[in-house]
Parts: C-alpha cells; structure tokens; sequence
C-alpha cells in the first residue's frame, strides 16, 4: 500500500517494479552493501551467504511453482541435484559456465516437465505424490546409471569456472558470481507476476476450474510452472556444482526439498519477497542454533546437536507460521512497512 | 518354478507388512481427510516408545513384563495422537489443504528432529516380539515374524473395515473425510474425528513397527518405509482400508519378481524404481485408486 500523494500518470509508471524514488534509493542501498559486504566479512561469512544466494534460487523455484501456481513441489532438491549433475558432466567436457549454466538449467526444466504430465489428471496433494516419486527415484537412477556417466556412489568432481587465463576459486570470486545470477534471478522472479503468464498462474492456483472457463489452458500453465520453476533450480544445481567443485546424490535428498518449502511457507508463498525473508530468517537462525549447539557441546552435551536442533526449529517455524500467521513474514513486513510509510498517522 | 513361487510367497508377506503402514496412512486420512506425510516418523516414534518400555526400561535398571510394555505405549500412543490433535490440526480445522499438507511436512522436520534430540541417533536392538525363523511348508520356506504380522495384518483390516463400514462412529467419520465444513455443520466433531485419527494412525503404525522391526534393528532410517508405503496406500486408495493389504501384496509381489528378475539387468534399480512407477501409472489412470472415492467436482 503506498501512502497518499503517490500519483501514476501512465499505465507503465503504474506497472513499474519500483515506483517511489525512496524505494529505488533502499534498493540502491541494499546492492552496495551487498557489494561492499566481502570487504567486511571473513571466508567464513562469504561462504554462509554464498549458499544463502544459492538456497534463494532453489527457493524461487519453489515460489514459482508452489506460490504462483499452487503446485506443491516436494522434489525441488532433486531438480537441484540434476542442475548439478548436469553441471558436473558439461564442464568435464570443457564447456564455458556461459553456455553450462544455461543449458543446465533447461535440462533440469526438461526433466521436471516428465512429473509434471500427471497434471492433465490430478491435482492438488496428488501431483505433489509424483514429485515424491521424482525425489525418491533420483538418487536410485543416478546411483544405478554406469560409474561414467555420473559417477555413481563415488559422485563427479567439477571443473572450476575459467574466464578467459582467470580461474575463480577462492570464496570471495563464488559471492559475486552467486550474487550476480541471484540479482538476475531475482528480478525475474518479482517480474513474473506482472505477465500475462504470471497471472494465469495466479488464476490456476486460486481457483482451476474458473481458470479453465475463463479461456487459461490450466494443464499448460502447471507443466509451465514446474518447467520454469526448475529453470531457477537448474542454476540453484549450477551453482552448488561450481560451489562444492564436487557433486554427490547424498547432498540432495528429500529432506533439503522439505527444508526449502519450509523456508517458503515461513517466509511467505504468496511473493517473492517472502522467499528472500524466509531464507534469509532460515539461514540467520541457522547460524544462531550453530551457536547454541558449540555452546552445548562446550558444556558436555553431546556431539550432532546440531542437526536435530535445526529441524526442529525449522518444523515449529512452518508449524508456528501455519497456524498463527499463513502470509508469512512477508505480510508481517508490508504491514511494518505501511506503518513506517504512513508514520505519523495509524493504518486504517 | 520353486524359485518362483517361493518369490512369490516372499513378496507376498513383504507386502503385507507394506499393506499395514499403509493402512495407517488410510486410517489417518479416512478419519480426517489428512494425508500425513510424517507416517515414517510417526512409525518410527511408536517404534521408539515400545523401545523405551520394554528394552529400554531394561537397561536402565528396571524389569517390565512385555505385555505391560505394550500397554504402556498403547498410553503413550494415545497421549502423542492426542498432543499432534490439540497443537497441530485442531487449529487448522477447515484451513485449506495445502496449509494441512504443509502442516505434515513440518511434522516430518520437526519429530525427525525430537527424536534425534531425545533418543539420539543412534542404532539399537528392538524387543524380539514374534518368534524368529521359518517355517519349512512343503519345498517352501516362510519367515515366522512376517506369517504372523501377514495373519494380523489381515484380522486387523477385517476389523477396522467393520469399525468405519458399520458402526455409527466410523461412520461419522467418514462425513470428516469428505468436508470439514460440511461434518461440522452436520454436527459432527471434527476434533473429535481427527483425535481418533491420529490415536488410530499412531497405534497401527506402532503395530506395524512391531512386525517390521521384532528382532532387528531399530535405527531413525526406518522412517523411509512411509514413502514406500505412499505408493501402496495410493493403490489401493486413500479411503479403503481393503484395499491397502491388497495393494502391498501387488507392490510387494511386483518388487520381489523385480528383484529376482529386473535387477540384475538394471544394476539394481528396478524393484526400486517400480513403486513409484505404478505411483505414476494409478495417477495417471486411475487416481482414485482400486476401492477409492471418485471425486466429483461441481462449480
């Protein structure tokens, strides 16, 4: 909601991303901090945001498919884990990240529309079943596959990103190519819902059958959805591949596919600002449990407190958000926003 | 042809202990119209209870019999399903789908997490229930625990069919299945209906957990026998409590002949791919299942 004296003269001043000079100068803000930040931060930092970035563009994904369209996705890891096997097997051929990352990302698209075809039958938790299937049966196919194709048990090592003689490898060469496909990424996903494509989403999602008689092909639409939304997880994969410099089938199980719709839901489904606030409260609060845990440790307790500790953080998060507070942080921030923008004067 | 039938049999009883996850999963959404993605876990948590009060009472010193073990985690069975009803899906009474769907998933995270926090994650023995070894019948040999579990599967989907078929409560509960909106205005406790729900799903996965587990080794990775029961419970459909021992011992039968024939040409993929295989393919032809509802939908 924009305070009064706001006034949009054409529809494409209207239709803009960011339509106050204030938010622009907040964004502008964010980028340098954003660009300044590995000045500040030790290896240790740049690595937490690194995957940070890279958990947002699986978790856009998911925003996509889950948000927009209302297509529960329970195998976004899975399509993560194809991105990078792909990744892995591109760049074992030499190929340069310009056409890797892309084609990866096409491929796991290709792959997620294979699970999606169930959708010109069932719908809501009966689609999601099919993604299960896609989760469970990945790490047996991939596993199954002869070692030279995708390295089996073993896993693939990946050939680091060269551009030109320079080759990136140290932590801080990893944020700003992260950073810079997240910013991409980023702008994509706030501007689908602007097109015409994001609102026959949005049409399917709230009500299919309306949808279908008011002329949006739905069975189009949902394969859609699962193919763009695996797009941002093909370059999710791309990235944890170039990361990790290795992938194996045990880093991308059905758990981090759980872990990413609970980031979703707590930060809220229904905007891309959501995601950004769900994985960024996630990841926060994952690095405060680290801190608790090494103190438990130092205190006697024993060791991989961690894990369970986090899980269940994570699990009371999305049960707390379901029942209390269903928009997720991002409602909770447009309406800290509306206050401070109306300030002094009480909403409504 | 020995080989054969003897697969056969194998997969058979392998399946009935499928059919009896599944019929807890069938439980839950029969009552509720809740599918509970957590099942594993749920399994795993009745699993760990009849641990706690037999073996595990054991070692810290103190001696129960095992039928007092059992009743004491049918408490405790009934305590969790009664907790998970009040703090979790009473406040989501009539919530839209997804949000109950969701609600599962963070069950998932959150009790594979407390379970890690209060047991550990460590492997342990769990209490030898039913009688190990086989049982020579003609050329074949049939494990003990699974005939027995086989035998008691059977009796109990024969009684919970009577239980939602013919009594007036099961009945009732079938309203809850259908519409929470609409069993509430029939006036039909859907507290009451997702209480039951939960009681009953927890105490047969616990059975299940019983027959999987008497004698063997009870570890937090047997939480994924939920997602293999998945495709099982989708077979035979959701509503039927039938139809899930039927649906295992097509699943179990087809993984077993998969086993044995399919794996050494695929490198071992193939009785694990060929659930959700025929997930895939009852989705795509027929999603409601052998013995589910069709869905009708209106505007």
């Amino acid at each position: 909601m924009l305070p009064t004296g706001i006034h949009s003269l054409t529809y494409s001043d209207e239709a803009r991303l960011l339509r106050t000079t204030r938010s622009r100068i907040w964004l502008a803000l964010l980028v340098v901090a954003l660009l300044a930040y590995p000045l500040f931060a030790g290896p240790y930092m740049l690595g937490v945001f690194t995957n940070m970035f890279i958990t947002l563009m699986a978790v856009y994904g998911l925003y996509v498919t889950v948000g927009m369209a209302g297509q529960i996705n329970v195998a976004q890891s899975a399509f993560v884990g194809v991105g990078a096997f792909v990744t892995a097997k591109l760049s074992g051929y030499g190929l340069s990240f310009i056409l890797v990352v892309p084609v990866a990302a096409l491929i796991t698209g290709a792959v997620s529309i294979l699970f999606a075809l169930p959708a010109a039958r069932v719908k809501g938790f009966y689609l999601a079943l099919t993604t299960l299937a896609a989760q469970v049966v990945f790490p047996i196919v991939i596993l199954a596959l002869p070692m030279d194709w995708f390295g089996g048990l073993v896993g693939m090592s990946v050939e680091p990103i060269r551009i030109g003689s320079l080759t990136l490898g140290s932590p801080v060469d990893f944020y700003y190519f992260t950073l810079l496909l997240v910013a991409f990424l980023t702008v994509a996903a706030f501007n689908l819902k602007r097109s015409r494509f994001g609102r026959a989403m949005l049409a399917v999602r709230d009500n299919d059958v309306v949808a279908e008689v008011m002329g949006v092909p739905v069975f189009r639409t949902k394969a859609l959805a699962f193919f763009v939304g695996s797009l941002f997880a093909g370059v999710a994969g791309a990235c944890t591949a170039y990361f990790l410099q290795f992938v194996t089938v045990s880093s991308f199980t059905l758990f981090a596919s759980v872990w990413y719709l609970g980031m979703l839901i707590v930060g809220g489904a229904q905007s891309a600002t959501g995601a950004i606030l769900g994985v960024v409260f996630i990841t926060f609060l994952q690095e405060g449990l680290h801190g608790v845990a090494n103190a438990l440790m130092q205190s006697g307790a024993s060791g991989g407190v961690l894990f369970p500790l986090t899980s269940v953080a994570l699990g009371a998060c999305v049960l707390l958000a379901l029942i209390f507070e269903p928009r997720g942080l991002a409602h909770r921030w447009s309406v800290l926003r509306t206050a401070f923008q109306l300030w002094p004067f009480p909403r409504n | 042809m020995i080989n054969f039938l003897q697969t056969l049999i194998e997969g058979t009883l392998v399946g009935l202990v499928y059919g009896l996850v599944a019929i807890s999963f069938v439980v839950i959404y029969r009552a509720s119209r809740i599918v509970n993605l957590a099942q594993g876990e749920i399994l795993v948590f009745g699993a760990l209870f009849l641990w706690t009060f037999t073996l595990g009472a054991a070692h810290a010193g103190y001696h129960i019999p095992l039928v007092l073990g059992f009743a004491i985690t049918l408490v405790a069975c009934i305590t969790f399903g009664l907790v998970l009803e009040r703090f979790v899906f009473r406040p989501l009474i009539s919530q839209p789908a997804f949000a109950i769907f969701m609600a599962s998933i963070a069950l998932l995270i959150l009790l594979r997490g407390v379970a890690q926090l209060v047991w550990g994650a460590e492997t342990r023995s769990f209490p030898a229930v039913f009688p190990e070894g086989g049982i020579a019948i003609g050329p074949f040999l049939v494990n003990t625990r699974l005939l027995l579990g086989g035998v008691f599967t059977l009796i109990l989907t024969f009684g919970l069919h009577l239980f939602f078929t013919r009594s007036r409560h099961g009945l009732s509960l079938a309203a809850v299945a259908e519409d929470h909106n609409i069993a509430l205005s029939l006036g039909v406790s859907v507290r009451w209906a997702i209480a039951v729900a939960w009681i009953l799903g927890t105490i047969v996965a616990t059975c299940a957990a019983t027959v999987l587990l008497s004698g063997r080794i009870l570890s937090l990775e047997v939480a994924q026998i939920g997602f293999k029961a998945l495709p099982v419970a989708l077979l035979g459909g959701l509503e039927s409590i039938r139809g899930a021992p039927l649906a295992g011992v097509l699943i179990g039968v087809g993984e077993a002949l998969a086993m044995v024939y399919l794996d050494p040409l695929t490198n071992g993929a193939a009785s694990g791919v060929l659930p959700y295989a025929v997930m895939i393919g009852v989705l795509l032809v027929r999603p409601q299942g052998l013995f589910g509802w069709k869905k009708i939908e209106r505007l």
